[in-house]
């Protein structure tokens, strides 16, 4: 006989309390699901606090912020609502890039993220130049981040700004030769495609994955933008011929105009307004907006 | 030379924190052990039995005095090598068996491996440890554990052996083994020197002892010495003494105690010769069982000192 | 000498019975590990937060064993009393503190030996799955040997923060020793700010007393070059030795200022 006697009564009781209690908590949560609307705080604003705070242990915690900060910004562009507040995205890039000052791909990528077009994206190019100026006094070797302020300010606000982004950016020893090219480019022409073209080309060639996605996504862009012109032809063509607008591209078609229905390079058909006979891309498609609408 | 010297050895503390006041620990301990005795330090508790132990292990330092181990200050490293020492309560390595941390000390001497293996085996032979020696001293009781506390004393086969309070913890069986062990020592010519409360251990082994009560060394000697002055009379075992007999005697006899019909155990005092009271006894008809010269005991020694020590304390509280 | 050498043993052996140090380790080993699953998370990221991960850890747990353990080598003798019949026999009180110091070191070096292996084998393994274009992105290869470098320093600073908690448990309780040492930790890290606090506050006594604390106290981040080695940004070796050098004489000066305090101690 082993140890004490312990009546099997405590034994069955112990069996059937685990899954009942177990069970319990399920079935509460199913009538009464937690609220999943936990928005990201900051708690510690100042970076260079959190920098003192983490005791040699910052690149880890830049690691964190880093997480936390594509996290938010995939969470916030995914979510339904239509006014999209972006605001805690620089503090995490800056305090991520206060932790770590070399940490390349915040600054690259943080950039781009900022800079996304507004409604969808922040729209915050003062933000995304910031954090590219901070990048260069943390490493001024790096030709990129020059680059890349040029290549945001060409594409959303200023060519002569960008312009001289891309000089400086020629200076630096080891920049490739085709940066002075693209400065003159950006110079003279402005809101060019074939310029722009260029530009995205230049990054498609980046050595992360993420940038070239992006560099990719552009140029598709691009390429919409002359299938609408190409398309938009056609559609004149037909009102100049009838005098209306055709009723959709379906009409087109039975006329032999477009072979079949028009698809934007992302792979959704182009939108034709019968009013006005603007062709577009649609807002479901990925790459709408095609150009940026200044943030309010 | 003195196998232990010590001289004026006095240790204050400082007690309280806001305005210490000194604690007397020990005061003018002066005090010799010659060679291959086996030497008794007596006290009650809180007299200074363990404070003096530590004092010549250099685990506390003297406020004021010296000591001397075998010709040496008790801070030489030499000294170290020649004597062993057992504190009291030990405590020793829970996660070592008892073989390890006699094997650990031994390599602390200096011996080799398979050295340090043989004496810590016959050691744990001559203490009674048997294959419990190689379970983690964590499961040793704590009769056990002072028997290792013995062998690890013993490691480097000493010339003075220190013991505090050595037949603590140990049963009946264990104290008669320490107390050979002990004797065995002294056979050897080596000294030991050890503290205890117990006096009928100290009766049993010593050839001096010294008693020491509130710091104080009170009295030394051998024991022979100490209960000399103290002869306290005669006990007389007599069988068939009637009463009336007994009611007769009653000027002659401090104490009666009956042992059963007829049959008493009578004390004499000193100052009495026991003849007569034999003679009278036989008159009447009485037969003698035995006559025995009582002494003091060394316990009668150890409480007289103790009382006369606190009747000076208490008089010098009062004085002042 | 030979007393230093056993002791050190001692502490050594210990240590390889301690469940507690044990998990220590395991839970480093883990969470190195881990770091590879959490890699996922970090957008191309995932050699950097390994790198990052593995050396925060082994840093992190080497200086928790260091002070917990470091603490607990004097006062666990002295408070149990097995001291007494250790100083019994021919070591002194000297000896006793450099050969628990040494115990102590060793094992760690040996803890963070086993970390730096599991931390290589989950970088190889990462380097094996990653394709060609991946690996060019990284600052660094995965199999960096430079990143030595960066735990041969982390030893350094265990064996200084080692040194101050034996230090700080001569004489003080061991929950102050506790607060004591890493005090001194974060105050060794926090270099720059303590040496410019006049850019933060007013009174230039304060900055004076501060810069004065600063060239006392040890210079912890001189010790830190993850960030450099997980960058692959190329540390000199005289930085190595300077900033070692400098450690070294903290780590004799403060273990002979607790050998001093030690052998002056009543033991009660």
């Amino acid at each position: 006989m082993h140890g004490p006697l312990i009546s099997p009564w405590r034994w069955i009781a112990l069996a059937l309390l685990l899954p009942a209690a177990v069970g319990a908590q399920v079935a509460f949560e199913d009538v009464y699901p937690p609220r999943d609307t936990r928005p990201e705080t900051l708690w510690v604003r100042s970076p260079g606090l959190m920098r003192r705070l983490s005791v040699g242990f910052a690149a880890v915690m830049a690691d964190v912020y880093w997480i936390r900060a594509v996290q938010y910004y995939g969470d916030t562009k995914l979510s339904m609502t239509t006014n999209r507040n972006y605001n805690l995205l620089y503090p995490l890039l800056d305090t991520t890039t206060t932790l770590d000052p070399r940490f390349n791909i915040a600054y690259r990528f943080g950039a781009i993220l900022l800079s996304e077009g507004y409604p969808n994206g922040p729209g915050e190019i003062d933000g995304a130049i910031a954090l590219l100026q901070k990048g260069i006094r943390a490493m001024p070797e790096k030709w990129q981040y020059y680059h890349d302020a040029g290549f945001v300010e060409y594409w959303w606000r200023d060519h002569k700004a960008a312009s001289e982004w891309f000089l400086k950016a020629s200076k630096v020893p080891g920049a490739p030769p085709f940066l002075p090219t693209i400065a003159a480019r950006a110079l003279a022409d402005g809101g060019d495609r074939a310029t722009a073209r260029a530009l995205w080309q230049g990054l498609a060639t980046a050595e992360h994955e993420w940038l070239r996605q992006s560099a990719r996504r552009a140029l598709m862009r691009l390429d919409a933008e002359d299938e609408i012109e190409a398309l938009q032809r056609i559609v004149d063509a037909f009102h100049g011929d009838t005098g209306r607008y055709p009723a959709g591209w379906i009409e087109l078609a039975q006329l032999g105009r477009v072979r079949r229905i028009p698809l934007d390079p992302s792979g959704v058909p182009y939108a034709l307004d019968p009013v006005s006979g603007a062709v577009s891309v649609t807002p479901d498609s990925a790459l709408y907006p095609l150009r940026p609408v200044r943030k309010p | 030379m003195d196998a232990i010297s010590i001289e004026g050895l006095t240790k204050h503390y400082r007690v309280g924190f806001w305005r210490p006041r000194p604690y007397v620990a020990l005061d003018g301990l002066t005090l010799g052990v010659q060679p291959g005795e086996i030497f008794g330090f007596l006290g009650p508790n809180g007299a200074g039995k363990t404070t003096t132990l530590k004092l010549l292990m250099q685990l506390i330092y003297p406020t004021a005095g010296r000591a001397e181990i075998l010709g040496a200050h008790v801070g030489d490293a030499s000294v170290k090598r020649r004597i062993g020492y057992l504190p009291e309560n030990p405590y020793f390595y829970d996660n070592l068996t008892a073989e390890e941390l006699l094997e650990y000390f031994a390599r602390l001497f200096g011996y080799s491996a398979a050295e340090g293996r043989r004496r810590a085996s016959s050691l744990l032979d001559e203490v009674g440890i048997g294959p419990e020696r190689r379970f983690a001293l964590r499961r040793f009781s704590k009769g056990m554990v002072q028997r290792v506390g013995i062998a690890q004393a013993l490691i480097n086969d000493p010339e003075i052996v220190f013991l505090d309070e050595p037949m603590s913890g140990l049963d009946p069986l264990g104290r008669r083994e320490v107390r050979e062990l002990i004797l065995r020592l002294r056979d050897k010519g080596r000294t030991v020197f050890f503290s205890s409360h117990v006096l009928s251990d100290a009766e049993a082994l010593c050839s001096r002892v010294a008693i020491v009560v509130n710091g104080r060394l009170v009295a030394t000697g051998s024991l022979d010495e100490l209960t000399a002055f103290e002869a306290k009379g005669w006990e007389l075992v007599v069988n068939g003494l009637p009463g009336a007999v007994l009611d007769g005697l009653r000027s002659s006899v401090s104490g009666a105690t009956r042992l059963g019909d007829g049959r008493y155990a009578l004390t004499l005092p000193p100052s009495a010769a026991p003849e007569p009271v034999i003679a009278a006894l036989s008159a009447a008809g009485a037969r003698v069982v035995s006559l025995t010269p009582l002494r003091a005991t060394l316990e009668d020694v150890f409480v007289e000192q103790v009382r006369a020590a606190s009747a000076d304390r208490s008089k010098a509280t009062l004085a002042s | 000498m030979r007393a230093i050498a056993v002791i050190a043993g001692g502490v050594f052996r210990d240590s390889i019975r301690d469940r507690i140090a044990y998990g220590l380790v395991f839970f480093a080993v883990l969470l190195i590990a881990s770091s590879f699953l959490l890699a996922r998370l970090t957008a191309g990221q995932d050699v950097k937060i390994i790198k990052d991960l593995g050396l925060a850890a082994s840093s992190g747990i080497g200086v928790l064993i260091a002070v917990f353990f470091g603490i607990g080598l004097v006062t666990k003798e002295v408070e149990r009393r097995s001291i007494y019949s250790l100083l019994s026999k021919p070591v002194s009180r000297t000896e006793f503190v450099v050969g628990k110091y040494l115990g102590l070191v060793l094992t760690l070096l040996i803890n963070l030996s086993v970390m730096v292996a599991a931390f290589y084998a989950v970088l190889a393994v990462l380097n094996y799955l990653a394709i060609p274009d991946l690996r060019a992105s990284w600052d660094a290869p995965a199999l960096d040997p430079r990143m030595l470098v960066a735990f041969a320093l982390i030893g350094v600073e265990l064996m200084l923060v080692t040194a101050t908690a034996l230090f700080f448990s001569t004489f003080s309780s061991p929950f102050l020793s506790v607060a004591l040492t890493f005090a001194i930790y974060i105050i060794g890290h926090f270099g720059e700010d303590l040496k410019h606090l006049d850019n933060i506050v007013e009174s230039q006594t304060l900055a004076q007393v501060a810069r004065g604390v600063y060239y006392v106290m040890p210079n912890l981040a001189a010790l830190d070059v993850k960030s450099e080695v997980v960058h692959g940004v190329a540390v000199s070796a005289q930085h190595v030795l300077a900033a070692s050098a400098a450690a070294g004489l903290y780590i004799a000066l403060i273990l002979v200022a607790a050998t001093v305090i030690f052998s002056h101690r009543d033991l009660k």
